[in-house]
């Protein structure tokens, strides 16, 4: 009897090893990573998606953006062959992450769903400007672009219609306006915006100027109407150089300005230098900001020389500047949307529009604030290009230009005659190989080429 | 009570049948005056006596062991004596067993066991894992299997390397010839790309054991340019091993489960026996010298284009010689000017000495094994950092408290302490300074001896301004002197275990065991060194101090329940449960620029990075199954089922099902003496499945506080602005869908006893199909990710393995033994999920050579891929040409055909990569004699590789920097045609047939290991090895015991790797870079040469 005894009770023993621990595979402790944070406060995420966007905005699409409106020029190695245009599909992948991933789309919205729960309803606005002018990038470099669909739960996103994309970023700085006007903070985001520190009127002012740019990105298409929408933004814009949406960096490593990043620390910084066409162009103007955007060509003593190079490798007289200037500091607070602009803005919708001398008066605005006083002196606005020439040296390094540059064939520059664009720049970038390699929505390199000249909805006719 | 004693009388040996029973005849009871007139003994079927056989009372559960002189006795409680005749059955491994049926009476009798030889292991029992036992003929998988005399006699202080060549398709890689360097182990095919090392799972007694491999600080340091640790296997002292069965495949490794993907290696550790206490002391002595070593150059001394440096000239302080005027192309050394041997001037012999003592013993009810081992290896290089120094103790032991009620423990202590030499790639390393330096620089002394400053080639004249100056490599002698890297290892691993016979057919079995070991780990770098591979270390130095951890609990119970439907019908049904949890933890800090020269300590340091901080914890519930029927003796079949949960495992995929079902049909079995050539035939079929788990944490979802996507140019961007932190998703897309990588394995085969059991023969076939293996698969970029993990890829292993064994001469006096194993396995990437190449992790990149071990679709795995040079047929465009298509460049050259430009030269292809080698052997075997003539024993083991390609970047490296003999040879002799006197094969293109210089600006530019393709340095890496010879002397005579006390002594004398045979160029065809942490094979790049060993060991038992 003893043994059947001791059956039953093993038996009962296996049976209770078996139910004895039902969370044994399953509980916190080895299901979650124990190295990793698992959850990130709203404050975290907003940090870390401002710092994305730093990149987005001064790493390789800027430099793209600056070597083909000839602001600057690739010397050597891959920022020679983009120069060129010698463009590829998986040039884009880390760009394309970066917008929407990590630090990008992705965590903009979670940070508005976060906001909207704990009703910090200004914050929210905040970070909607954050994605309008994050997708508006996106838009102007790619065109159609997965949006609507976007996000993790959608692995074969659709690709939204261009304007589209346009027309719901309008809705989007509406109510990010909307949100930013409400006042309703309760901790608010405070030091943790880098831009404003959480000052909403600056936030309004410079989602207002997004509007202008984004009606002026569709303005080749839509014509008046939209230069009479993007005037009406443009006044309600950015009201003084103070309030400049501008990035945040510091010496520490890491948190550095890109572009310092990219000449100190690259080991690829003599790679790119100015471009002729900007270089000479300030040259001959005399103008002030040649010392800030650029290196001497020579040495002291002598009076400083500035030059650039172009795409062909055709140099100034003088050589070709470094990009050294005296803003190329770790530091530097790079100029994203701008009180500049938002002036240019209006002066080109003012000459558009048939008010040349408002025009005038904006371009000179501009010229005024150049330093050191007294600035440049005033001119009379007769042509589109006088606009277009303040705008181009005023948004130095900002992938504005490209844009400005697709839409008014402003500056005329000489081309690199590289066969597969038909001797004209690229009107836009490839999709990023990560996205057509797995999404079949998206088009392939060879429909991208086909489509359009390679040019995006907005801008129908390409520049000589 | 009154003690009796067993006795069987008129047992009379009926057949060489062989297997289980021997028919007796009508036992009857001897008469009281007639016993002790026969010898009393168990003999074997010469009549030798057998000691350490076991003589078993099976319905009593009561046994003994034979003295040496073949006595036993046995003690019955006299309440104890059935009625009923009972069997009693005598064993030993390596005879057959013989059981015969007595009638127990009161009184004391004896009995005489005549056991015949038992070369086809019939009867034996295999362990087959999770507590599952068989015999030998009813497995109806191929086994392989190692006994301790086999291992004991390799006399390796690793005992994943006293398995090389013991097996067919075991493949054993030892990466170095350092003291406690990893090796690594493969069974079969690699069935995973990314979700393990590829190697099997090491189970001690029933409980799985650790066999990692750690490298310092992975946050801070690159894998491969570090010391080179030990794998963890290594604290298993080898003289402990009675057993290892190696589990190959799926068909016999599913009751692992998803753990056994890689193949199980079963380890069974020695035990006490009832009788005499016995002791055995065994110390072996082996001098170790390096193996072959590259060829140098003494012609040419330190300069570039036939120019020594300005600064060596000059003889100016501190002057450093710059990177292009480093090589030895300089001028022809005059006559008459030393030069010296930097190939092996910093090697001196090693030795290491082993010293075993065990104790076992016990009796009917109590039975112990203790041992202590001690283990010190002096490795081959001068300086005091070369040293690997094992102390293991054990004790194992049984004891029955109860007639039907056995406990147990095994338990292990190991301390392990290693100084570890700086090799590998990396410049502070020994090989990468030595083989670099001109014949004519003295590496002596390696401090200068006015400012005691690191002299090296780079540096000659080192003065005051130069103590925290990089040397560019350090001299050799100051990389071994000066270097510190060390572990400290503690480890205790074993279980306690309880036997319960419930009822006479039904059995509990309980192992709970523990595995814990704590690794202290120190590295330091001195002033003056030359490391690239520590941020901000060159010439300030820098300490890396931490542990890791690592712990395994294992519990697993099972109950066997025994059943008979019919005489010829009867088998066993076991059912088991298995919990285990498993961790690995690390906390490491490297502190840069030390303060003051000494010591190496973190205090010491300037500046100290954020520490690597990681910690696991995998956990795994399992269920099992297992019913076996044997039928008429006859068929054996075999069925289990796991199942299988793990904490790696997707929600929805939690539990996993591994089955197996296995036939053995024993179709022939000779009688005893029957003079046939067939004396035995087993066909086995066998289908099973196994797994491999998922990585850990791959399920979760986490945030990461460090980098981003766009990093921009320089160091990576940072999500934190102004001292604030941010935190973004990483690229892998959350899943919840994640298995376990699936093995299919299907394997037949034959094992035939011929000639009288002279010979024997196994052939096994087998096809695996490895399914969802785990792969980061790629996503849209719009969903905010870029890839995903997924069940993704499938790859496929087929092969074959042969093993001839043939006895000629079996006489007491004198025999010799041959044996032939041979193995084949083909491997195949049959599905990549449309990913154009896989790297194995840690493969890419992170070697800095360029070269990648890689699954491609349609390839075999792990590849070699990296550049090539320009060739036809690839459709390539150069200088605007496209050469295929155009007259004067491919037109009419065969695809492949090497491309020359109007240079003369072979080109660079940098557009692409592609397969330029395939480290998968065509067949691996091993061949073994063994003969001996009464004391006298001599073996012999040859081990052959065939086929297989290395990547020879030493060979690169040397031709980069001039110092090969090799490069000599080429700038010695005038012009080369490629294709013709150089790189011969099919050439094209404008520049075919021209003559041209090889010569420093070939090979430091586009035939150049830096500059050049990879695919130059790859080479057959084939080889034929005479792996062991080993002579033995056994005095076992009466007056030893007599004079000596002692039973036997055994001396031996071995010499292992004395020579090897191949085509390679390098070294050893065996190193290899990544060590056993990666299933990249093939990488020669500056690791310690293979020692080659002559060994003396002396074994003293009583």
């Amino acid at each position: 009897m003893r043994s059947s005894w001791s059956t039953t009770l093993a038996t009962a023993l296996l049976v209770l090893g078996a139910v004895g621990c039902s969370n044994f595979l399953s509980n916190d402790e080895v299901t979650g990573n124990p190295n990793q944070p698992t959850s990130a406060t709203r404050d975290a995420l907003f940090v870390a998606f401002q710092a994305g966007q730093f990149g987005v905005q001064e790493y390789g699409l800027a430099q793209v953006a600056c070597e083909w409106v000839q602001q600057c020029a690739g010397v050597q190695r891959f920022s020679f062959t983009r120069g060129t245009y010698d463009i590829i599909d998986t040039d884009f992948n880390a760009d394309w992450a970066q917008i929407y991933g990590g630090g990008g789309l992705k965590e903009i919205r979670e940070v508005e769903a976060s906001a909207t729960t704990d009703n910090e309803i200004v914050y929210r606005g905040i970070a909607k400007v954050w994605e309008a002018f994050t997708m508006g990038t996106a838009a102007s470099l790619w065109g159609d672009i997965p949006y609507s669909q976007a996000g993790p739960d959608n692995p074969t996103p659709v690709f939204d219609d261009q304007m589209a994309v346009y027309d719901a970023l309008q809705v989007l700085l509406d109510g990010a306006i909307a949100d930013l006007q409400s006042g309703i903070v309760q901790t608010g985001v405070g030091a943790n915006d880098f831009v404003y520190g959480g000052d909403a009127a600056k936030w309004i002012e410079a989602a207002h100027t997004l509007k202008a740019r984004f009606f002026l990105h569709t303005a080749e298409v839509r014509g008046p109407p939209a230069y009479t929408s993007a005037l009406a933004e443009a006044q309600l814009g950015i009201s003084t150089p103070l309030n400049n949406f501008t990035s945040a960096h510091t010496q520490t490593q890491g948190e550095q300005n890109g572009w310092w990043q990219f000449y100190n620390l690259s080991g690829f910084g003599q790679d790119v230098v100015a471009g002729r066409f900007l270089a000479e162009l300030m040259v001959a103007r005399n103008d002030p900001r040649l010392a800030e955007y650029f290196a001497p060509t020579n040495s002291p003593p002598a009076a400083p020389t500035y030059g650039g190079q172009d795409p062909d490798g055709t140099e100034s007289a003088v050589g070709a500047s470094q990009l050294q200037g005296t803003r190329a500091t770790p530091d530097f607070r790079q100029p994203y949307v701008t009180w500049q602009e938002n002036q240019l803005i209006q002066a080109e919708a003012n000459f558009v529009l048939g008010n040349a001398a408002a025009a005038t008066t904006n371009v000179n605005a501009v010229r005024a604030s150049v330093g050191p006083a007294p600035g440049l002196p005033p001119i009379a606005v007769t042509s589109l290009a006088n606009v277009m020439e303040e705008k181009y040296i005023a948004l130095f390094q900002n992938i504005e230009v490209f844009n400005d540059y697709k839409r008014t064939c402003y500056p005329p520059i000489t081309p690199f005659p590289n066969p597969s664009f038909s001797g004209v720049i690229p009107g836009r970038l490839f999709y990023a190989q990560s996205e057509t390699n797995v999404n079949p929505n998206a088009p392939s390199v060879a429909q991208q080429l086909a489509t359009n000249g390679f040019r995006n909805d907005n801008d129908p006719a390409p520049c000589p | 009570m009154s003690h009796l004693r067993l006795s069987v009388f008129g047992f009379v040996l009926v057949s060489y049948s062989g297997v289980v029973c021997l028919a007796a005849e009508p036992a009857k009871p001897l008469p009281r005056e007639e016993w002790g007139a026969p010898p009393i003994k168990v003999t074997s079927a010469d009549g030798s006596p057998l000691g350490s056989a076991q003589v078993l009372v099976q319905p009593l559960n009561l046994s003994a062991t034979t003295r040496p002189d073949g006595t036993y006795q046995i003690r019955i409680p006299a309440a104890r004596v059935p009625a009923e005749p009972v069997t009693v059955t005598a064993r030993l491994l390596g005879y057959k067993p013989v059981a015969s049926r007595v009638i127990l009476v009161p009184g004391e009798v004896v009995s005489d066991f005549s056991l015949p030889e038992n070369p086809l292991h019939l009867g034996e029992i295999v362990v087959t894992g999770a507590g599952t036992v068989t015999e030998a003929e009813k497995l109806g998988t191929g086994r392989s299997s190692v006994d301790s005399t086999l291992i004991v006699r390799s006399n390796e202080s690793n005992v994943v390397n006293a398995l090389a060549a013991k097996a067919p398709n075991v493949t054993v890689n030892s990466s170095a010839g350092d003291p406690g360097a990893s090796s690594y182990i493969q069974v079969r095919g690699v069935t995973t790309i990314t979700a393990s090392d590829g190697q099997p799972l090491i189970v001690v007694d029933g409980v799985p054991v650790d066999n990692s491999i750690n490298y310092n600080n992975p946050s801070n340091l690159a894998s491969n340019a570090s010391a080179a640790p030990p794998n963890r296997a290594i604290d298993i002292n080898p003289d402990d091993i009675a057993n290892v069965e190696i589990l190959k495949g799926a068909a016999s490794g599913a009751i692992y489960g998803s753990r056994a993907g890689q193949g199980v290696i079963l380890i069974t550790t020695k035990r006490g026996q009832a009788g005499p206490t016995r002791y055995s002391l065994r110390s072996s002595v082996s001098l170790d010298q390096h193996g072959r070593l590259p060829e140098f150059q003494h012609k040419y001394g330190l300069g570039t284009g036939g120019v020594s440096p300005s600064c060596v000239s000059g003889g100016a302080i501190n002057c450093a010689v710059g990177f292009t005027e480093a090589g030895s192309w300089g001028p022809v050394i005059p006559a008459g000017t030393p030069t010296f041997d930097h190939s092996s001037e910093m090697f001196q012999d090693g030795y290491t000495t082993d010293n075993n003592l065990t104790v076992s013993g016990g009796d009917e009810r109590t039975t112990f094994y203790l041992s202590g081992g001690y283990n010190y290896d002096r490795g081959m290089v001068v300086g005091p950092n070369n040293h690997y120094r094992r102390i293991a103790v054990r004790f194992n032991g049984t004891h029955r408290i109860l007639d039907n009620l056995k406990i147990g423990a095994n338990v292990s202590y190991t301390d392990g302490n290693g100084g570890f030499l700086v090799s590998r790639n990396s410049t502070e390393g020994l090989l990468l300074g030595a083989w670099r330096t001109p014949a004519n620089f003295n590496d002596l002394p390696f401090l200068d001896s006015t400012f005691q400053l690191h002299r090296s080639f780079r540096f000659p004249n080192p003065g005051p301004g130069s103590e925290q100056t990089s040397r560019r490599y350090d001299n050799p002698f100051f990389s071994a002197n000066e270097n510190l890297a060390t572990s400290t290892v503690g480890r205790t691993f074993g279980n306690v275990n309880a036997e319960y016979d419930a009822t006479s057919w039904l059995t509990f079995n309980e192992t709970l065991g523990l595995d814990y070991a704590n690794d202290e780990r120190t590295q330091g770098w001195p002033w003056q060194t030359s490391t690239t591979t520590v941020p901000g270390a060159a010439g300030v130095g820098a300490v890396n101090a931490g542990y890791i951890r690592t712990s395994q609990i294992d519990h697993n119970l099972t109950a066997t329940a025994k059943y008979k439907l019919s005489p010829v019908w009867a088998g066993t049904v076991t059912l088991g449960q298995n919990l285990n949890s498993n961790s690995w933890q690390s906390r490491q800090t490297l502190g840069v620029g030390l303060i003051a020269p000494q010591p190496f300590d973190l205090p010491n340091t300037a500046s100290q990075l954020p520490p690597y901080d990681y910690r696991q914890t995998v956990r795994l519930e399992s269920y099992f199954a297992q019913v076996t029927a044997d039928l008429g003796n006859q068929l054996f079949l075999t069925a289990a089922v796991r199942n299988d949960g793990a904490s790696t495992f997707g929600v929805s995929q939690r539990r996993n099902w591994f089955p197996k079902g296995s036939a053995a049909w024993t179709f022939y079995r000779g009688a005893q003496g029957e003079n046939r050539w067939l004396t035995f035939g087993k066909l086995r079929a066998a289908y099973g499945q196994s797994g491999t788990q998922p990585q850990p944490y791959l399920l979760a979802s986490v945030f990461n506080p460090t980098t981003l996507a766009e990093g921009g140019w320089g160091p990576a961007s940072s999500t934190q602005i102004g001292g604030v932190g941010g935190l973004v998703t990483r690229y892998n897309l959350p899943t919840e869908q994640l298995g376990p990588e699936r093995v299919k394995e299907f394997e037949a085969g034959v094992d035939l006893g011929l000639i009288q059991d002279k010979a024997d023969f196994g052939f096994t076939y087998y096809r695996q199909f490895s399914d969802g293996v785990i792969l980061n698969v790629p996503v849209a970029g719009s969903t905010g990710y870029t890839e995903k993990p997924a069940n993704a890829a499938s790859l496929r292993n087929i092969g074959a393995e042969l093993a001839l064994n043939v006895r000629p001469i079996t006489t007491r006096d004198f025999s010799w033994e041959i044996g032939a194993q041979w193995a084949h396995n083909r491997s195949m990437v049959t599905d990549l999920a449309g990913v154009t190449f896989a790297a194995f992790p840690l493969s890419g990149g992170t070697n800095g050579l360029g070269v990648q071990g890689v699954a491609i679709k349609g390839q075999r795995i792990g590849v070699l891929y990296g550049t090539d040079f320009v060739r036809c047929g690839r459709g390539l465009v150069i200088n605007n040409v496209k050469i295929d298509q155009t007259a004067g460049q491919c037109l009419g050259a065969p695809a492949g055909a090497l491309y020359i430009d109007s240079t003369g030269y072979a080109q660079l292809d940098a557009s692409n990569n592609y397969v330029v080698g395939d480290p998968n052997p065509s067949w691996t075997g091993s061949l073994r004699t063994g003969l001996k003539i009464r004391g006298f024993s001599v073996t012999g083991l040859l081990d052959i590789k065939h086929g297989g390609q290395n990547y020879n970047g030493t060979r690169g490296a040397m031709d980069h920097f001039g110092t090969s003999k090799e490069s000599q040879v080429f700038r010695d002799g005038g012009n080369f045609i490629f294709g013709q006197t150089y790189l011969k094969g099919a050439v094209a293109g404008p520049g075919a047939g021209m003559a041209v210089p090889l010569g420093e600006s070939w090979f430091t530019g586009p035939g150049g290991v830096f500059n050049g393709p990879v695919s130059l340095d790859v080479e057959d890496g084939g080889f034929v090895k005479l792996r062991e010879v080993s002579v033995g002397f056994t005095l076992d005579y009466p007056w030893v015991q007599r004079l000596m006390g002692f039973t036997s002594i055994d001396l031996r004398v071995t010499g292992r790797n004395l020579k090897t045979w191949t085509d390679y160029t390098g070294y050893d065809p065996e190193t290899n870079l990544g060590g056993s942490i990666q299933a990249t094979r093939g990488i020669d790049y500056f690791l310690m040469p293979q020692t080659r060993s002559f060994l003396f060991s002396v074994t003293l038992n009583r």
